[in-house]
């Protein structure tokens, strides 16, 4: 029973990192309700540019966050415009496509700045364990919970409490009446993806310093941790983002601990099949599913 | 000139354009799959496993590994039966990376000729000897590869004219339309994914056969995304458009060694750009209709 309970505190504490992830997703695909593939590799060029200016020129670990996000933002908007603003609206696969050979130049240009397989990343705090009673936490995982707590509450505040996050809420409810209302969905769809590259930078650095190491398959992870979260949770809810990060991180951490990496992988595999085949809407989405589901049945 | 070099990547093309045509054909029936690869994998190993623990000949496993895939693609097709677009998209990944996975803790070993061979976990298989032992040649290889795909094609062509292929499409375009015409799109939607299934399960065997060694990591999420890729950089209006993008992938690139290192930087933005002109490929539905009106008129003249 420690064991399991320790595992949901780790869980936790990591899925909080999958679920800026999954907001990133569920931001721009309620917007666009285009997937971004290389959402994932844009986060990892970001880091890539940090881990270079870190090796390179500065040992300042605020100048590499900078960096880090900087570029990812950079990254992030040319990806809107290659692949989303300028394709035709309706061609979604072609959009996806798009954003996917775009990850495979992102990888490469990433080789090129760093060509070998491992890097250490700087940590932004010291790491000791903490004792809890029968717990232990490592404090930079605290650290990052915090943090992610933080960045949420911005997030929230930006959409709720601003117009230009009124508007990107307006456009991802309904795009037409929006349009209507004299929104520019394209200058939302900017905004929209500005923001989620700036959250995604951050929570790039945040679980690449507490894992003190990055690698090629960052990107590849980044992406596919981001979808699973967001489709556990519910596509397009942002309560179910972040629920599905925290569930993610619960089962991998307890699935790791009693079966190994192989079947910390297959669980989360298998926990998202079925829930796709069961509740398609995830954990909170179900209304999204069920309203789409009528819209169909009027027709 | 046709080297063994030049043999390994026209047979490559080969192979991976059946897994593209697997890709194309849920397409254009308005399904976005990201797991074909796990098809082509289960296929693999089944069909090596065939020929190499068990003796069989190449034809008997071919069919046994592509109706095992066919079956699993079947059991895929029913289960997400209720879902579609990014939910139907992200089930199949999700069942392909549980394929995948699985094969990491697959461990079959049989002694054969006083060695031990079979899939081993993350050791992979090797040791598929088939072509050894038969003397086939690489060129021979490769026709057989071609020969196949050859067949795939033709059937895929008369699919197309006629009454089901029809029907694909029009359950791309648009279920809703399907459903009022009568037809009940839960028959054709399985029927295209064990198709797929199928088809992509063909070039699996082939492959492990080419390859003589298979691991897990071969059938990763990428080689599903490239065989997705293919079908809308060739074009959706015709059956030769995913083994165009197969080509314009490999062959193009494997050519021109200039680009060296910087192949996808090239190849990406290239592609990136040919899309948004192009957003259902190079050859697209209305290009095909244009070249074939064309060609009725050449041929009256």
């Amino acid at each position: 029973m420690t064991d399991f309970l320790q595992n949901c505190i780790d869980g936790v504490m990591f899925g909080s990192g999958y679920a800026l992830l999954a907001l990133g997703f569920t931001l721009v695909f309620g917007v666009m309700k285009r997937l971004n593939l290389s959402f994932g590799p844009s986060i990892m060029l970001g880091a890539y540019a940090g881990t270079w200016v870190y090796l390179n020129f500065s040992q300042n670990v605020l100048l590499v966050v900078l960096v880090t996000v900087m570029i990812t933002v950079a990254v992030g908007i040319y990806v809107e415009r290659l692949c989303f603003w300028a394709v035709r609206r309706d061609a979604t696969i072609a959009s996806m496509v798009s954003s996917f050979v775009i990850w495979m130049q992102l990888e490469e240009v990433a080789m090129h700045l760093l060509p070998e397989r491992t890097y250490p990343f700087p940590a932004f705090f010291t790491s000791t364990v903490i004792d809890i009673g029968p717990f232990f936490v490592r404090s930079e995982h605290i650290s990052m919970f915090l943090l992610t707590l933080v960045l949420l509450a911005l997030l929230h505040l930006f959409l709720f409490r601003t117009r230009p996050g009124l508007a990107v809420r307006a456009v991802s409810d309904n795009p037409l009446a929006s349009r209507y209302m004299g929104i520019n969905s394209s200058n939302v769809l900017f905004l929209a993806f500005a923001v989620v590259s700036v959250l995604g930078g951050l929570a790039g650095f945040l679980i690449l310093s507490a894992d003190s190491q990055v690698t090629p398959f960052f990107g590849l992870w980044a992406t596919f941790k981001g979808l699973i979260a967001m489709m556990l949770g519910g596509m397009g809810s942002l309560p179910g983002a972040i629920l599905g990060g925290l569930l993610l991180g619960v089962v991998e951490a307890n699935a790791f601990w009693y079966g190994g990496p192989v079947v910390r992988d297959i669980s989360a595999y298998l926990l998202l099949f079925m829930m796709l085949i069961v509740r398609p809407g995830g954990l909170v989405g179900q209304r999204i599913v069920a309203q789409q589901q009528a819209a169909y049945e009027r027709v | 000139m046709l080297n063994d070099y030049l043999l390994t990547v026209i047979s490559n093309i080969g192979m991976i354009s059946l897994i593209a045509l697997s890709a194309y054909l849920l397409l254009i029936s308005g399904e976005i799959s990201f797991g074909q690869q796990a098809y082509f994998g289960i296929s693999a190993y089944a069909g090596a496993i065939a020929t190499t623990l068990w003796g069989w000949p190449l034809w008997l496993a071919l069919l046994f590994g592509s109706s095992l895939a066919a079956l699993a693609a079947g059991f895929v097709g029913l289960l997400t039966l209720r879902i579609s677009g990014l939910y139907f998209s992200i089930a199949t990944l999700a069942f392909a990376e549980m394929v995948r996975l699985s094969l990491f803790k697959l461990s079959y070993q049989l002694e054969i000729d006083g060695e031990l061979i079979g899939p081993n976990g993350a050791e992979g298989f090797g040791e598929i000897r088939w072509i050894f032992d038969n003397d086939v040649s690489v060129l021979e290889y490769t026709l057989l590869i071609y020969g196949i795909l050859l067949l795939v094609l033709f059937c895929l062509v008369l699919i197309e004219r006629s009454r089901l292929g029809m029907i694909f499409r029009m359950l791309g375009q648009d279920p809703l339309l399907t459903r009022i015409q009568g037809l009940n799109p839960v028959r054709y939607k399985v029927t295209a994914a064990i198709l797929a299934g199928f088809i992509a399960g063909l070039g699996g065997t082939l492959y492990a056969h080419s390859f003589t060694y298979i691991e897990p990591q071969i059938f990763n999420v990428m080689l599903g995304v490239h065989a997705l890729a293919y079908g809308l950089i060739g074009g959706l209006g015709t059956v030769l458009g995913p083994l165009i993008g197969v080509a314009i992938d490999i062959g193009f690139l494997e050519s021109v060694r200039v680009f060296q290192g910087y192949r996808m930087i090239v190849f990406g933005g290239l592609v990136a750009v040919m899309l948004i002109f192009m957003p259902r490929g190079i050859l697209d539905e209305n290009r095909v209709y244009r070249l074939k009106n064309l060609a009725q008129r050449w041929f009256r003249a």
